[in-house]
């Protein structure tokens, strides 16, 4: 019965529900976890990466290696990360960037944040109405800057929705990680804390015991302090395993030796 | 029997329905209420805000926008649709005035949104808008504040007051009790609060009013003054059971007396 | 001869224009006004070919309306400025050019700075502290040069205009009669006197 109204092209159930955008939904949540915190000085995401590997090659700039499965420069005001279908976010991460692009060379000026969500889920809306295709199987989390709003995380989701938050998180575990943040945020938090706060949460919500560079992307977004433009870092994998050494997070010989023992 | 009619919009099912079309109704039955309510000369727009989360931030949730200067829309069902529907709405309400240098009437936008609508109900490969809108505004060069309803297939018409999304059906039946033609702007907001508060069951802070009281004149209320009215309601609410009251047992007094005389009467 | 001067001062620019509209050596009308508010804290002086320059301001008019409306914030005047130009830019190089000079001052709300450009029918966009054009343009630079001060109060500024505005009726051939003005600053944009 059920089938009807689930496959190929987006229509109303007798209920009047979207069953595609609502299987669309469960299979984010499944996927890697991502979060993101808004600071007063700044915003922090991280994602969780689904592929691992002791062969994979994490030196290079592109595909899997460094960061790249699913936190990206949008641009130059604007980092994204997502959860979902890899191939969809991919295609999308690109939508964004020209929009941004196209943005950029008709106001030189650089997109709103907002405007660049509402962009996406533009688009998104789109293929749950017509084409005769399935909706993106992917959530975006956008953290960014902007003169008129200044720090800004935004949600979107498959159905062509999107909001503003404080703190939030997509992906496996989120309802775990929305708990946590609820108890653990305050309103003028810092970078320096957003940045331990993320980790804690990261380290809480993901399926392995201990935080590695292989298992994690993390992104900061601030602003340049002489220039006072926004500056996007994405952190490189050696930097991932110093930052959580410093937090404390980090594998420790003692865990191996636990292991082997 | 029905499958290959609720697929294709443009085939009617044996018995006449468009299946696709009335399924977006109930996307919009499970949207939030909102309530649009004309007086004298002012049109109110009353919407129930579902609660913003608690590190949700408020700015990025509306319900209420503005088409152009003179002219507001509320809507009830699939936000993402809402959102692209407004869009084409508002380049309308712009090109309009590019074109013919007037601004909309409030009807003209609304005939527009609703053949968006319609289009979506017959051309191929794809799904109607899950939405039904209140639009309300006055024209220019005109005191009379007008009000509108559009549904997903593309119907529109002018109301005194109405309701759309969750539990409409009570709200308007709730309208339909309690409306006054002339009513002043006081008068239209109370109402207007009243009958979202037949389904809000949580009060003012989970209530968004927007009061149009002439040609681009457009303010929201401020939640203090939602709270000082919602309060005032029910403070009526409860002189009105109050009165029930001492008047139900006014009567079983007196009841009781002339049992008691006639009793009396009887045995003397 | 159309003529139109914008300065910037100490959290303000002036925008004025005169109020000419002629054809071929007739004047048909003289309150014509040729500068349009296109946002809460944008002015727009706007001359060249008549029919063109109503026809692309009220374009440039509603696009930044659309913008203000879809966004609840107006475009910066840097933004504003940058679309309108490439909006000529692109017309140029279409069918049907549009011939328009355009000086664009506004107050930019996040920086508070006043901010002025010029554009000219070609797609050239300059930021520039002062700016003229058509045919006053070759009195009024000079004198701007020499009098121009951005730290200049509004009244200090509008006396600079005055000066240029009396040597191009002193010095043109066939000077405009009169001018409208206006001024942009936190407040928004309101019409003064000389």
């Amino acid at each position: 019965m059920a089938r009807r109204y689930d496959s190929r092209t987006t229509i109303f159930s007798p209920e009047g529900r979207l069953y595609q955008i609502e299987y669309a939904m469960e299979a984010i949540s499944h996927a890697g976890t991502v979060l993101g915190v808004l600071a007063k000085d700044g915003v922090v995401l991280a994602a969780e990466k689904k592929v691992t590997g002791k062969l994979l090659d994490l030196s290079g700039e592109g595909g899997y290696g460094g960061s790249g499965e699913k936190i990206f420069l949008l641009n130059s005001n604007v980092i994204g990360g997502v959860a979902g279908l890899t191939s969809d976010a991919n295609s999308l991460v690109n939508y964004a960037r020209t929009a941004a692009q196209q943005h950029l060379l008709s106001y030189n000026e650089d997109i709103p944040v907002e405007l660049l969500a509402q962009r996406l889920c533009d688009m998104k809306q789109g293929y749950t109405q017509y084409g005769g295709l399935r909706p993106f199987g992917v959530s975006l989390l956008y953290a960014g800057y902007d003169p008129h709003y200044q720090f800004q995380l935004y949600h979107s989701d498959p159905s062509g929705n999107y909001s503003g938050w404080k703190a939030t998180c997509i992906g496996a575990n989120n309802g775990t990680a929305q708990s946590l943040l609820k108890q653990e945020y305050k309103d003028d938090i810092l970078v320096k804390d957003a940045i331990a706060l993320v980790l804690k949460v990261m380290s809480k919500t993901m399926d392995s015991t201990t935080l590695g560079s292989e298992k994690l992307e993390f992104a900061v977004l601030t602003l340049d302090e002489s220039t006072k433009q926004p500056k996007a870092k994405i952190y490189k994998p050696s930097e991932i395993d110093a930052l959580l050494r410093a937090e404390g997070l980090a594998k420790t010989d003692g865990d191996t030796e636990m292991k082997s023992a | 029997m029905s499958r290959s009619y609720d697929r294709a919009l443009t085939v009617f099912s044996p018995d006449g329905h468009l299946f696709q079309v009335e399924y977006a109704l109930e996307a919009v039955r499970k949207g939030t209420c909102a309530v649009g309510v004309r007086g004298k000369n002012v049109v109110v727009l009353g919407v129930e805000k579902k609660s913003v989360l608690q590190l949700q931030d408020p700015r990025t949730v509306r319900k209420v926008v503005m088409l152009d200067d003179h002219v507001c829309l509320a809507f009830a069902g699939l936000t993402a649709d809402g959102r692209v529907l407004i869009d084409k709405a508002r380049i309308e309400c712009q090109s309009h005035r590019l074109t013919v240098e007037d601004p909309v009437t409030v009807e003209y936008i609304t005939r527009h949104i609703a053949g968006i609508q319609q289009r979506y109900t017959q051309s191929g490969g794809v799904r109607p808008f899950g939405i039904s809108t209140l639009i309300v505004g006055f024209d220019p060069h005109d005191a009379r504040p007008r009000l509108y309803q559009t549904e997903p297939s593309g119907i529109y018409s002018a109301w005194k007051a109405n309701a759309i999304g969750r539990s409409s059906k009570t709200v308007r039946e709730f309208l339909e009790k309690n409306h006054k033609d002339d009513m002043t702007r006081e008068d239209s907001i109370k109402l207007t609060i009243k009958s979202l508060l037949e389904v809000v069951q949580t009060g003012a802070k989970n209530i968004e009013i927007s009061v149009m009281e002439e040609y681009g004149k457009v303010s929201s209320l401020e939640l203090e003054e939602i709270e000082r009215i919602v309060t005032e309601i029910e403070h009526e609410k409860e002189a009105e059971a109050e009165r029930k009251r001492s008047r139900l047992a006014a009567t079983a007094a007196g009841q009781a007396a002339m049992s008691t005389r006639a009793g009396a009467e009887s045995s003397g | 001869m159309e003529t139109s001067f914008a300065l910037t001062g100490k959290g303000y620019v002036i925008v004025a224009a005169d109020t000419t509209a002629a054809r071929s050596i007739v004047k048909m009308k003289v309150d014509e006004d040729k500068i349009k508010e296109i946002s809460p804290h944008l002015l727009m002086a706007y001359s060249g070919e008549p029919g063109d320059t109503v026809q692309f301001a009220e374009f440039v008019e509603r696009n930044i309306r659309l913008y203000q409306i879809r966004n609840l914030y107006p475009l910066r005047p840097s933004a504003a400025a940058s679309w309108i130009r490439r909006s000529l830019a692109d017309s140029l190089r279409s069918r049907s050019p549009y011939s328009v000079n355009l000086l664009v001052g506004g107050y930019d709300t996040a920086t508070h700075e006043p901010k002025l450009y010029w554009i000219d029918y070609l797609g050239t966009q300059v930021d520039v502290p002062f700016g003229a054009h058509g045919y006053g343009s070759y009195f009024a630079l000079s004198l701007l040069d020499r009098y121009h001060d951005p730290e200049a109060s509004l009244e200090e500024g509008l006396a600079t205009l005055k000066r240029c505005v009396d040597e191009v009726a002193k010095r043109l051939v066939v000077s405009p009669g009169r001018y409208k003005v206006k001024v942009v600053d936190k407040d928004g944009v309101r019409e003064v006197e000389i």
